[in-house]
């Protein structure tokens, strides 16, 4: 799987600036709330702000909850800015593994996988 | 004598969830606006039970109170709906079935009539499936030599489905067509938006200065109205809509997509708030508005219309507007009921419309010219006429607007009067 993290200044109505995005990828046996949580906190590592994903993605967690487990401000999307940088990520994410598979399938993939639990 | 409809209110609340006494209050509220006396409130702490969404306890009090009918707040699957009916003997429905009888019952256009059709039946499609399903369980050893009748019923609202749909794509073709023709007459395209019961008809009255009907109860407006508004110099057209809810299914924003669609074409959005909202249902409500705005594609640029300021003191709606702000661009305190705030919002609407752009034309002096002159009166606005061997326009206006006006000429003398800087 790939996560990618947007790092945007958003405002109610769209996305105003985008700074930068980064992708992570990594190999993991099971989508357990740990590998998503630490997919999470890598792809946000060094980044300031709010923390934003979707609902799905951490299984429907109250918001408190997450906050508490990331130790950091978070919340799901909102206004159209929040959905339209969610929409962004998840272009970018699916393009990153798209790639990957790709580079996979050229035998250049095992470089760039990181495995989960670093196995 | 005309007899009530009573029903009993059920609603569940999840372990994990903290406690929302508002959403009762708000099935309450659609509950009366679709007629219903309401005998009682009941609520449950659990987890969802397979059969019956609420523990068995809680549905047997509910049914000791004989209502016609038991609302559920949170969405029932098929099956449940026939094991509370089988077993309880009592009529069950949910909230999505509420909104729709309140839809039902208020649907007077042809169009709206059949969108409220279509969304009842997208929403009975599967039930009516699982219920035949369920039915043909006890039939089984015979079912395939008993002839088409356990079957017809899902194919016949399939087949009217496809016949709506049909018939709303041509309601939406003409929509489009008529927007399009305003847009040629040179108006810009306002929708207002908003969480149901924000104001929205209030403030269209008082902007259009019509009177359509606009009621302290959810729902009341289900098809759009549009009138001409002036804001200072700019002309545009004014469209009442229908509000949005909380979980809003799919289905019914599909339904209403011709509807929506008057939102989605416009050139700006107000999106109507109710301040008078404690803080916490505001920012929920808010959300909402904007999940339905983005489920229906709508890009345009938003006017937030902060709304009722005569229900609360200005600190307090000081300090509200604050807490949404992420939420709210473009924000304008306004009262509608009262008429406050109204030059603010039409001065903000003028300003945050699609730019007009002067131009400077030269017409014959003929009398081709002066019907040409004449049309520019009608869709631009005309700041300097100079009249000498060639009448010498100096206006304001969009650019495809004001070419189609001369169109009649073979060389439309077309020219910005400042040209952009740069190359």
């Amino acid at each position: 799987m790939v996560s990618a993290s947007v790092a945007a200044r958003i405002s109610p109505e769209g996305i105003e600036r985008t700074r930068w995005i980064r992708l992570v990828p990594l190999v993991a046996e099971s989508v357990e709330m740990e590998v998503v949580i630490k997919l999470i906190e890598d792809s946000v590592r060094g980044l300031s702000g709010v923390v934003l994903a979707e609902k799905g993605d951490l299984y429907n967690l109250a918001r408190w909850r997450v906050e508490s487990i990331l130790g950091r401000e978070f919340k799901y999307p909102e206004s159209r800015g929040e959905r339209r940088a969610m929409e962004l990520a998840h272009h970018a994410s699916f393009a990153g593994r798209k790639l990957v598979l790709r580079l996979m399938e050229e035998g250049l993939g095992s470089g760039v996988l990181k495995r989960a639990g670093g196995a | 004598m005309k007899r009530d409809k009573t029903a009993v209110l059920l609603f569940r609340e999840d372990p994990r969830d903290e406690h929302h006494p508002e959403k009762m209050a708000e099935l309450l509220g659609l509950a009366e606006a679709a007629g219903y006396r309401v005998l009682a409130e009941i609520s449950q702490r659990r987890g969802r039970d397979r059969r019956f969404q609420l523990g068995r306890g809680k549905i047997v009090e509910a049914a000791s109170l004989s209502p016609e009918k038991l609302i559920f707040n949170e969405p029932l699957s098929p099956g449940q709906i026939f094991n509370i009916g089988k077993e309880f003997e009592v009529a069950a429905m949910d909230r999505f079935n509420l909104i729709l009888e309140i839809f039902a019952s208020r649907a007077s256009s042809r169009e709206a009539k059949l969108q409220v059709e279509l969304a009842r039946l997208s929403y009975e499609a599967p039930f009516v499936r699982t219920i035949e399903s369920l039915n043909k369980l006890s039939e089984r050893p015979g079912y395939r030599g008993s002839g088409s009748y356990d079957v017809s019923m899902y194919r016949d609202i399939r087949g009217r489905m496809t016949k709506i749909r049909a018939e709303l794509k041509a309601v939406e073709e003409t929509g489009e067509r008529r927007r399009e023709r305003r847009r040629k007459l040179g108006f810009d395209l306002v929708a207002l938006a908003g969480y149901t019961n924000a104001g929205k008809s209030t403030l269209f009255n008082r902007l259009a200065l019509e009177t359509v009907a606009a009621k302290d109860q959810p729902f009341t407006t289900l098809s759009p109205t549009t009138r001409a508004v002036a804001a200072k110099e700019r002309r545009f057209l004014l469209t009442d809509t229908v509000g949005f809810i909380d979980d809003l299914p799919l289905f019914l924003i599909k339904a209403f997509r011709s509807t929506l669609a008057e939102i989605v074409e416009a050139d700006l959005v107000l999106l109507v708030v109710d301040l008078s909202d404690p803080p916490e249902i505001l920012r929920e409500r808010l959300a909402s508005c904007h999940e339905a705005l983005w489920d229906c594609g709508c890009y345009s640029p938003i006017v937030s219309v902060l709304n009722k300021m005569d229900r609360i003191c200005s600190d307090e709606a000081e300090e509200r507007a604050e807490m949404i702000r992420d939420l709210t661009p473009n924000p304008v305190f306004i009262s509608a009921r009262e008429g406050r705030g109204l030059e603010g919002l039409l001065d903000l609407i003028a300003e945050k419309l699609p730019p007009m752009e002067e131009f400077l034309v030269h017409l014959p002096s003929s009398e081709e010219g002066m019907g040409q002159l004449s049309r520019l009166y009608d869709v631009a606005l005309p700041m300097e006429v100079k009249y000498g061997e060639e009448i010498e326009v100096l206006l304001r206006g969009r650019r495809e607007i004001v070419a189609r006006a001369l169109k009649g000429r073979e060389y439309p003398d077309l020219s910005p009067s400042q040209p952009p800087a740069g190359g």
